[in-house]
């Protein structure tokens, strides 16, 4: 009963820790026509904010906030220099974030060192609930998951500024006849996109060892989520990292970590197959 | 500018095969080893430039063909007689079969394209490496050391191939060989086709080609050579490790290719070279800041030069059965 | 309020579909721009828009000028564009459709849209269906309510009747004049519709080979409406 419970609460904590990850790449995939590779470095900024801002004795939410904050600053800059002048070439948007991602990668690692640094959590008393005890930082990681994943939909679906950025999506140049500035959009919505991985990152970091290698570790289960959730709808996201996630617990749990990956992969392809544009794609071309 | 072309790629191969004259053993095999790096992009550029396809896991098929030719000739594997044609041969089978087959796997029906060809095979090559760390058999986080040189002759008469020379002369002929056979096959009707289902999918598959069979045959040949690279790369440093099926070599060969120009098979092999000679040249005094530039080199090659540095001065002209008037090479 | 002089556009660089247009509205004028396909309507409208790669020439809308500036600038400075087709977003309700008619505009952005609802009853029943859901001439209705709730000084309107069958077009045609009248709204329309052209403008001018090549008042093709074969026939 006990093992049950462990196996669930992991999975599910994997699964919010993926759905965390995912969501900022799925808003600049699914809403931008944007690959973006450099996810996962995002997501090392933003961890290595955390470890820095430390150092100052800042409460933990503010970190955060500057987190977020920075990050977001990184990929409006990007979008500036790079991202803006390639939208029209899809392809080409990967090879330019896979080379920002390198390029990001190797900043940490002359700005701080090739070494693992560490984090320290907040909080970090093990909580005892249905017969077991279970760290509760990683319970915070979860709820902060959700809380983000809501607030993204709430931004996206009921606030004035999540319209105007559904409307450039869904046909730019109409929004941009109705007085849109579209450009604008761009902006904050790869911004927006980039400063939740950069959130992602700082909420992660005092779980992991902080070095610049940490951000690849996530991009593979965080693409194939995305590819098995589909990019149509935020929703994807958490279609995908329920899949994902979930499936890779599980057979990690009964087999082993290798294992539980080449089973994931498979499972992707086979879903890829069945659903080209993914379980929430809509069924064009 | 492209006018000069034809005179370029023959005095640069003409320049390969007289390099023996000006360099000693030690640059010689540097040498060899830049143009093991040119036949790994020159699989690339092909599945890329021609097919349109942007493998982000070459190093999967790089990686496999080094396994294999490691695994071969140490007689690891059982059933199969270790000699080197036995292992070079698996070292291009088997990338073929597996990149065949994830071809067809992916290419058919309705099959996924662009972004989602790319995650699939970095996936793939990601979790081979993951994979290969975790099985002890093949030596897992360490690799295989001890891989012997390549040995030629028949019956009685056999002889390693220790010396730089020799295995200078080796990778040349397979380089030139893989050179020339791509370049054939782009100016086949194969090609053609390719590059119709490159620019236009929907209308090559109503034009009546199935273009998925089409992709996964481009594809296992671009494997089958990518192979065949890491089968000559595992015989020259006597030693292969997860690291060659993974993610960073993945990321190398496709800026390589980018850099020299993709759709150009000889700018893509100079791209190999030339990276690599500078890399050897500049990482003692960049240090780390040499992947710094390489990552902003390569992002400002795409963004501003998207059909790569040298492509321009290296384009071949068409064969003349392909020059329709008013026809242009993209 | 605009004056446009030797307009040169087109789509591709070099080739020009409009080739040296002249025009002025003056405030309240309501035109028909009329003309064989391909002689440059749609393409003229698109350059006010200034959504076409290729444009030179001048084009001054209220005393400034807006041949160079993006779509979004134009919009906000007072033209609305109901295009070809209508484009409303087919997932957004009537609402959001409505809504992103004035969100890029800091001045009406948090002004009610209900006057639109006087003008176009069967958009105020609906309020929250799926625009893509509704039938042509509802779309229609919607198009042109969202062009309306910016506020602008000058509508244009590209084919309103386009799909659409005549009934409906002679209720769209009826509300349009009524807008015109009471909003005291510029219009220009490109239409082929003779019917709805003459419900709703006053002046009619015809396009040929990328130029207007003469005008007249609606009441003249009224009296003689053969003399519209000469331009619009082959």
């Amino acid at each position: 009963m006990e093992m049950t419970v462990l196996i669930g609460l992991d999975a599910a904590s994997y699964i919010l820790t993926l759905l965390l990850v995912c969501i900022g790449l799925v808003i600049i995939f699914g809403m931008m026509n944007v690959v973006n590779l450099a996810h996962g470095e995002f997501f090392l900024l933003g961890a290595y904010t955390v470890v820095l801002l430390q150092q100052y004795a800042l409460p933990f939410a503010v970190i955060l906030l500057i987190a977020f904050v920075v990050v977001a600053l990184v990929g409006l800059v990007i979008e500036e220099l790079v991202i803006r002048r390639i939208y029209h070439r899809f392809l080409d948007t990967i090879l330019a974030t896979w080379g920002i991602s390198l390029a990001l990668k190797q900043l940490v690692i002359v700005l701080f060192g090739p070494g693992s640094q560490q984090a320290v959590a907040p909080f970090a008393e093990p909580v005892a609930m249905f017969g077991i005890t279970y760290s509760s930082y990683r319970l915070f990681v979860m709820g902060m998951a959700i809380l983000i994943t809501a607030a993204t939909f709430f931004i996206l679906f009921r606030t004035r500024v999540g319209l105007t950025a559904r409307g450039v999506i869904a046909n730019r140049q109409m929004a941009a006849c109705l007085g849109v500035n579209t450009r604008r959009v761009d902006r904050l919505t790869f911004a927006f996109g980039s400063g939740l991985a950069g959130l992602a990152g700082a909420i992660m970091a005092p779980l992991m060892s902080v070095d610049p290698q940490m951000g690849v570790g996530f991009l593979v289960p965080a693409f194939l989520s995305v590819l098995v959730g589909g990019t149509a709808s935020p929703l994807g996201a958490l279609w995908g990292a329920g899949i994902i996630g979930g499936s890779n617990s599980v057979v990690a749990a009964i087999w082993t970590p290798v294992v539980a990956q080449i089973a994931v992969f498979s499972i992707a392809i086979v879903v890829i197959r069945l659903w080209p544009g993914g379980v929430t794609g809509k069924r064009k071309r | 500018m492209s006018g000069y072309s034809r005179q370029l790629t023959v005095l640069f191969w003409a320049a390969l095969i007289a390099s023996p004259l000006f360099l000693d053993g030690w640059n010689l095999g540097l040498l060899s080893q830049l143009m093991i790096y040119g036949i790994f992009a020159l699989s690339l550029a092909f599945i890329w430039g021609q097919g349109g396809l942007l493998c982000f896991g070459q190093s999967l098929f790089f990686g496999l063909g080094a396994y294999a030719m490691a695994l071969t000739t140490k007689d690891m594997i059982p059933g199969i007689p270790a000699t080197t044609l036995t292992g070079l041969g698996l070292a291009v089978i088997l990338p073929a079969v597996v990149a065949g087959l994830l071809g067809l796997a992916l290419f058919k029906g309705r099959g996924l394209y662009g972004a989602y060809f790319g995650i699939v095979t970095l996936s793939a090559a990601v979790i081979a490496e993951r994979l290969a760390i975790n099985w002890s058999y093949i030596g897992g986080f360490n690799g295989l050391l001890d891989i012997p040189p390549l040995r030629v002759g028949w019956g009685s008469w056999q002889t390693e191939l220790y010396d730089p020379l020799p295995f200078f002369f080796v990778v040349l002929v397979a380089a030139l060989g893989i050179y020339l056979l791509l370049l054939r096959l782009e100016r086949s009707a194969f090609g053609t086709v390719l590059r119709g289902i490159r620019d236009n999918e929907t209308r090559a598959t109503f034009l009546g080609f199935e273009t998925a069979e089409y992709k996964a045959a481009a594809f296992a040949v671009s494997g089958a050579i990518a192979g065949l690279a890491g089968a000559l790369f595992a015989v020259q440093f006597a030693f292969v490790s997860p690291a060659i099926l993974g993610f960073a070599l993945a990321t190398e060969v496709l800026i390589w290719v980018a850099i020299g120009g993709k759709t150009v098979l000889l700018a893509a092999f100079i791209g190999a070279v030339a990276v690599k000679s500078v890399e050897n040249v500049l990482s003692d005094t960049l240090g780390q800041y040499w992947l710094l530039v390489l990552g902003l080199l390569f992002v400002v090659a795409v963004v501003l030069m998207p059909r790569g540095l040298l492509a321009p001065f290296l384009q071949l002209p068409l064969p003349r059965a392909l020059r329709l008037s008013g026809s242009k090479e993209e | 309020m605009l004056q446009v002089r030797d307009l040169q556009a087109g789509y591709i660089r070099g080739a020009p579909v409009l080739r040296g247009l002249d025009l002025d509205l003056v405030r309240g004028d309501c035109i028909a721009l009329m003309g064989r396909n391909g002689m440059g309507k749609t393409t003229f409208v698109k350059a006010l828009m200034g959504v076409l790669p290729q444009i030179s020439g001048s084009i001054r809308f209220l005393d400034q000028e807006i041949a160079a500036l993006p779509p979004y600038r134009i919009s906000n400075a007072g033209i609305a564009y109901v295009p070809q087709g209508r484009e409303i977003f087919p997932d957004f309700t009537v609402e959001q459709n409505l809504a992103m008619g004035r969100i890029g505009k800091r001045k009406q952005r948090n002004e009610p849209v209900d006057f639109v609802y006087d003008y176009f009853p069967v958009l105020a029943e609906r309020r929250k269906q799926l625009g893509g859901t509704m039938s042509g001439g509802q779309q229609q209705q919607l198009a042109i309510a969202r062009a309306l709730v910016g506020r602008p000084d000058l509508l244009l309107l590209d084919e309103p009747s386009e799909g659409i069958q005549p009934s409906i077009v002679q209720e769209i045609a009826a509300i349009l004049r009524r807008i015109v009248e009471q909003e005291k709204m510029t219009v220009l329309v490109v239409e082929q519709n003779l019917d709805l052209v003459r419900r709703l403008a006053d002046h009619v001018r015809f396009i040929e080979n990328g130029r207007i090549q003469s005008g007249v008042a609606v009441e003249e093709i009224n009296r003689n409406p053969a003399m519209i074969g000469r331009y619009l026939s082959v």
